[in-house]
């Protein structure tokens, strides 16, 4: 070989210490969560604004229904003004969107009650449903995607992504009914109807939202599946899982330290994907099963175009799918940071 | 197909007879390998009845080209084949452990302790996601049983012993914030964290730059010396090998074609294979047809002058300068980093300059609008050719359609003529026309690049900028590209600027040399002088670095005194 | 390429439970043995039989009749979001990896905030706050289901925006509708093909959810989903009722998706090749 008068320092830059390099990853975790924060606040008022655009699309016109059918022109005129409708577009949402951010989503055009108030009521029940299909989702998802994923190829994988196939292809109402028929019409140990507060009687509870929570869930545990089990196959094929296993570690230690963090990236995306899914789809569940919840507050609302309450139904899901997003997104950054690097 | 080759005759083993220089104990094998083959799922074959042994504190290089078996050999040795492929029958020893009948915990005991591996692409070896510090600790404290202090202490000496000398920096940076050569160092670390005894290095110096090479071998053969490693060495490279090893197996579609001593290999090649392979080190002068003289006396067909550019606020370029005549070659000579992509990449516009100026046949081309820009790429006039021919051509599109599509954005030629064109361009590079109709992904990588350079030629281009033409075709095809390029000099006067990181190459086909360092020129003049004494520092390191082949191993130092 | 995909199992069976969906979707209305809104007082949710092959509903009303009917405008009704879909998410997700960086960031912050929107709720209320009609629905539809189609031409479209083949093609001086025409376009029809085949699916799933709560048609009018929501509601009397209606959203739906992976999957094969 040869000899080498002036060797190369190994780093091209001057010696770094430990400290800076900490700094360093410090300043770019900064960076990540500052981004994640940059890009959500516009999607958040872009989402508000199309919200606030569907009322006035609508052409329901408050005014008129204030007024009512015997009022002169003038008076509704007046009452348009009182309420700021004659301005622009952009001022009224303006107008609207600061209300909201305060706490106040305007009153019912139906009944008069303040639409805060109202979804307040309805919010339990449709967190309990969407938080236990999602507590569901993710731990029988990721469990099947996990055991899919490091059998890949096997009878149990295959058998995983049928099921994940198959259970895609269903609209959650059909699994609702079928659970239905299992669970309440055949062996009768759950209602098919109603919702009890989780403080009067927990079991009763868990009882009355565990069919909904369950069918709406499915399609969680099918997509966090499939991912997972994309992720791991994927993961299981680098070149530092050879690594490890040529350095001696153990298999376990493999798949959970190793392949696992780096596995989770669609599945964890997917996840974030699936939030708006699960809050918009606990209407149809709460249809389904009769309960009073925020979705059907949403869709009775939007029957009789009382704008207010459905603007500030959407809002609110709006808010609950932005911060589980954002949660997602820093997770992420958090786990791979290579992953961050790159987008 | 095991039955296929149990009738073969035993005297294809080869050994590899490696005594000590001590009278005993007798050399008894550390590894020994016999008439392994591996299959495929479907029953091919991919290794073949390789046999040899090695004994402790050995040398032993592994050469051939990608697909040879050499990496799958050792892959078998460490049972991590790729998924789908099996030892179909074979033995493999470690010291008195037959590997073939290993049961995971005996494996798991072996690997990482006794037996352990560094590999090409260093940086996937590692957790993306997670500190190399932490991934030298768990390596440490998965063989050693050290405590969680006594690990880190243990990992930071590692780090400072393989040549890191801000090792706690190092411990905690991510994968992706190492070079390849950092991250091979810390792969070596980690390798040898338990001290192991015999060490495979797959491919381990492949893709980095001839100094960062250089680096490696020395620390690996450093490593090897200290502690009384075996080693085996696998490459493509049959220089990087024989300055290493003292044993050499050349292997060829799964099968051994040579082995025996390096000297002797190298000296007295059984195998034509072989033979070639020792020819590819000749330096090939393409052609000395005096192109220069006259080319001088004209004005420059190129100039930069003061140049900068880069992105973003990073500047890679500096204040460079250059000029080229017509029908003149520069080679274009750094290792990754040094610029020489981006400088090509400012002259055709993609990056904007941020100050200096490039003018092309006298006239300024850089901070072109968009419209002129587009009108002078319309032209033809200057012309780029990638490294990876079948990465820039449109794998949709045949051959010839690629080579029309810049006729045709000009506009104002006919359909016979683009025809006409394309078969004269074809011509030019002696592809025959019937592989016009073809699509990239049928041609071999030789004639891929041909098209490419066709496609070029069709426009009838005054200055060629070539980026690393030839880096990715065997030794043969390049030989003829290189020929190629040369006349196109000679016969058409296409001035040409050629960036390569195999001074080879550049020594063949250039008439004057650049030497871009860290995005500044700091050595230019006539070729053959500059290689031959180069007088910048960083010019001498690249041209020492550069591996040759050296049948005599007697300049290194005996590979058992350091008991 | 049809030869290609009949390899696969699953793609045959596909193939043939679209053929039987087209046919219900065109000619279904003929093909139905009784007239799907006539009410016959003297049976009531009967069972399956001779005379009302799938049985009755509480109106009387033979549901094989009304399965048949209804297959047109449940078709129909998915195409169409579909289509609109497609044209609101394709051109834009193309667009946005080529046309500078400002126009990408917008784009991005919009479909980021469509994918933000609660799927059903936002569907049921914008058809219900624009006149409760098909067309409202398909229509709110398909600017719901945009993401999807935009992220796939986007993620087809970054893939190739960075090829050596295109930065050569802009070197020889093509402009960027030239380089669209004639390097990107094709590349990407196939990945969205597969997109619009499993989003057709989805959109029969949605259109139902939708029809199953009273969204988008007009209660007497037969559709799968509303024939799942009566169905469901007489559980009780007819606990087999709502079978036929389920199996054929769901076999479709499957068909749909099965194809997709077929098509995916011989994609995948040919570039392997």
């Amino acid at each position: 070989m040869t000899t080498i008068s002036e060797p190369a320092p190994p780093q091209a830059a001057p010696i770094v210490t430990g400290r800076t390099i900490r700094l360093r990853h410090g300043k770019a975790l900064l960076r990540h969560v500052g981004g994640t924060l940059g890009i959500t606040l516009p999607v958040f008022f872009i989402a508000t604004l199309i919200t606030f655009l569907l009322g006035v699309v609508s052409g329901l016109d408050p005014a008129a229904g204030i007024a009512g059918d015997a009022a002169s022109p003038e008076t509704v005129a007046r009452i348009r003004t009182d309420l700021g409708l004659d301005q622009p577009v952009v001022f009224q949402y303006l107008h609207w969107i600061g209300g909201v951010l305060r706490g106040d989503l305007g009153t019912s055009w139906f009944n008069g009650v303040p639409a805060s108030e109202l979804i307040l009521q309805r919010l339990p029940i449709s967190l309990s449903i969407a938080g236990v299909a999602l507590l569901v989702g993710v731990v029988f998802g990721l469990g099947l995607g996990l055991v899919a994923g490091v059998r890949h190829g096997g009878r149990l994988d295959r058998a995983i992504t049928l099921f994940a196939a198959l259970v895609s292809s269903l609209p959650p109402f059909v699994v609702a009914f079928v659970l239905i028929l299992i669970f309440s019409l055949w062996l009768g140990w759950l209602p098919s109807s109603g919702y009890v507060p989780f403080a009067d009687d927990p079991i009763g509870w868990l009882a009355a939202v565990s069919i909904p929570a369950v069918a709406l869930s499915v399609d969680v545990i099918a997509d966090l599946a499939r991912q997972l089990r994309t992720g791991l196959v994927v993961a299981l094929s680098e070149n530092y899982v050879t690594g490890a296993v040529v350095r001696g570690l153990s298999r376990r230690r493999i798949l959970f330290v190793h392949v696992l963090r780096n596995a989770s990236g669609p599945a964890l995306t997917v996840l974030a994907l699936k939030v708006p899914m699960l809050i918009g789809g606990a209407v149809v569940t709460e249809a389904i099963f009769n309960m009073p919840g925020m979705g059907k507050l949403a869709a009775d609302s939007a029957l009789r175009g009382d704008v207010p309450v459905v603007q500030g139904t959407l809002v609110v899901s709006i808010l609950l799918i932005l911060a589980c997003n954002l949660c997602v997104n820093i997770l992420l950054g958090v786990l791979q940071p290579a992953a961050r690097r790159r987008s | 197909m095991k039955q296929a080759h149990s009738d073969l005759p035993a005297d294809n083993v080869v050994t590899l007879d490696i005594r000590h220089r001590r009278p005993e104990p007798p050399a008894e094998p550390l590894l020994s390998v016999r008439n392994l083959h591996v299959v495929t799922a479907q029953g091919r074959e991919l290794v073949r009845d390789v046999s040899f042994e090695l004994a402790a504190g050995g040398t032993l290089g592994i050469v051939g080209e990608s697909g040879s078996g050499k990496s799958l050999t050792c892959r078998a040795i460490l049972d991590v084949l790729p998924p789908g492929l099996n030892v179909a029958s074979g033995s493999i020893r470690f010291g008195d452990v037959d590997l073939s009948r290993l049961d995971a915990a005996s494996w798991k005991d072996l690997r990482g302790k006794a037996l352990s591996a560094v590999f090409q692409d260093p940086g996937s070896y590692l957790n993306p996601s997670i500190p190399v510090g932490r991934q030298l600790v768990e390596a440490i404290r998965a063989t050693l049983r050290l405590g969680r202090t006594a690990a880190r202490d243990r990992a930071l000496e590692l780090l400072r012993q393989v040549g890191f000398e801000d090792a706690d920096a190092v411990y905690r940076q991510y994968p992706f914030e190492l070079s390849g050569g950092m991250a091979q160092r810390v792969l070596i670390a980690i390798a040898i964290c338990a001290g192991p005894r015999l060490l495979i290095a797959d491919e381990a110096t492949t893709a980095l730059d001839v100094t960062v090479q250089a680096e490696v071998l020395d620390l690996i053969d450093r490593l090897r010396r200290e502690q009384a490693l075996t080693l085996i060495l696998v490459s493509h490279d049959l220089a990087v090998v024989s300055q290493i090893c003292e044993h050499v197996i050349v292997m060829r579609d799964g099968a051994i074609v040579d082995a025996g001593p390096t000297r002797s290999v190298l000296g007295n090649p059984q195998s034509a294979y072989t033979r070639s392979l020792i020819e590819d080190h000749a330096v090939h002068t393409i052609d000395s047809a005096p192109s220069r003289a006259a080319a001088v006396q004209s004005a420059p067909l190129l100039a930069v002058k003061g140049l900068h550019a880069g992105y973003g606020i990073r500047t890679v370029i500096q204040d460079v300068d250059l000029e080229l005549a017509p029908g003149e070659i520069l080679g274009l000579i750094g290792e990754t980093g040094s610029g020489k992509t981006t400088l090509l990449r400012t002259i055709l516009g993609l990056i904007p300059a941020a100050s200096g100026t490039i003018e092309l046949g006298g006239a300024r081309i850089d901070r072109l609008k968009a419209g002129p820009l587009r009108e002078l790429r319309r032209s033809g006039t200057l012309q780029y050719v990638f490294q990876d021919p079948l990465r820039s051509l449109d794998p949709d599109l045949t051959i010839s359609a690629s080579i029309a599509e810049g006729l045709h954005l000009r506009g104002d030629i006919g359909r016979a003529a683009v025809s006409e064109a394309v078969d004269d361009a074809l011509k030019a590079v002696g592809l025959d026309p019937a592989l016009a109709a073809r699509l990239p992904r049928h041609l071999s990588g030789g004639q891929r690049q041909r098209a490419v350079i066709a496609r070029a030629l069709a426009l009838a281009p005054r200055l060629l900028l070539l980026d690393e033409p030839v880096s990715a075709l065997d030794a043969v095809n390049r030989l003829h590209v290189l020929k190629l390029l040369r006349s196109l000099a000679v016969e058409k006067h296409i001035a040409q600027v050629f960036i390569s990181h195999d001074l080879g190459s550049v020594a063949g086909i250039a008439d004057r040399v650049a030497v871009l360092y860290r995005g500044r020129i700091v050595e230019t003049g006539l070729a053959a002088q500059i290689l031959a004494s180069p007088s910048h520092p960083y010019t001498r390191r690249l041209l020492d670095a550069a591996p040759r082949l050296s049948a005599d191993r007697s300049e290194r130092p005996a590979a058992f005194t350091a008991h | 390429m049809i030869r290609q995909l009949l390899r696969y199992p699953s793609a045959r069976a596909a193939f043939v439970i679209l053929a039987v969906v087209a046919v219900l979707a065109v000619f279904g209305p003929f093909l139905a043995p009784h007239d799907p809104l006539a009410q016959d007082g003297s049976a009531l949710l009967q069972p399956p039989g001779t005379r009302y092959w799938l049985g009755t509903d509480a109106l009387g009303r033979d549901v094989f009749s009304r399965l048949l009917a209804g297959s047109t405008v449940s078709v129909l009704a998915s195409l169409l979001s579909v289509s609109i879909g497609l044209v609101l998410g394709v051109v834009p997700g193309l667009l946005s990896v080529f046309l500078g960086r400002r126009f990408e960031w917008i784009n991005l912050r919009v479909i980021d905030a469509l994918m933000m929107l609660p799927f059903l709720v936002f569907a049921i209320a914008m058809t219900a706050m624009l006149g409760n009609g098909l067309v409202q629905a398909m229509f709110a539809v398909g600017i719901l289901i945009t993401p999807a189609f935009f992220r796939v031409t986007r993620a087809a479209a970054l893939s190739i925006a960075n090829a050596e083949y295109i930065e050569a093609a802009r070197l020889m001086g093509a402009s960027t509708s030239a380089i669209l025409r004639r390097h990107v376009v094709a590349k990407v029809l196939p990945p969205v093909a597969v997109a619009a085949a499993s989003m057709t699916g989805a959109c029969l799933s949605i259109v139902a959810s939708l029809t199953f709560l009273g969204i988008g048609v007009v209660p007497p009018d037969p559709t799968w989903g509303g024939l799942l929501a009566t169905d469901l509601a007489n559980l009780y009397d007819r606990p087999f009722g709502p079978v036929a209606p389920a199996l054929l959203i769901v076999a479709t739906v499957w068909a749909l998706n099965a194809l997709a992976d077929a098509l995916r999957d011989s994609g995948r094969k040919e570039t392997a090749a």
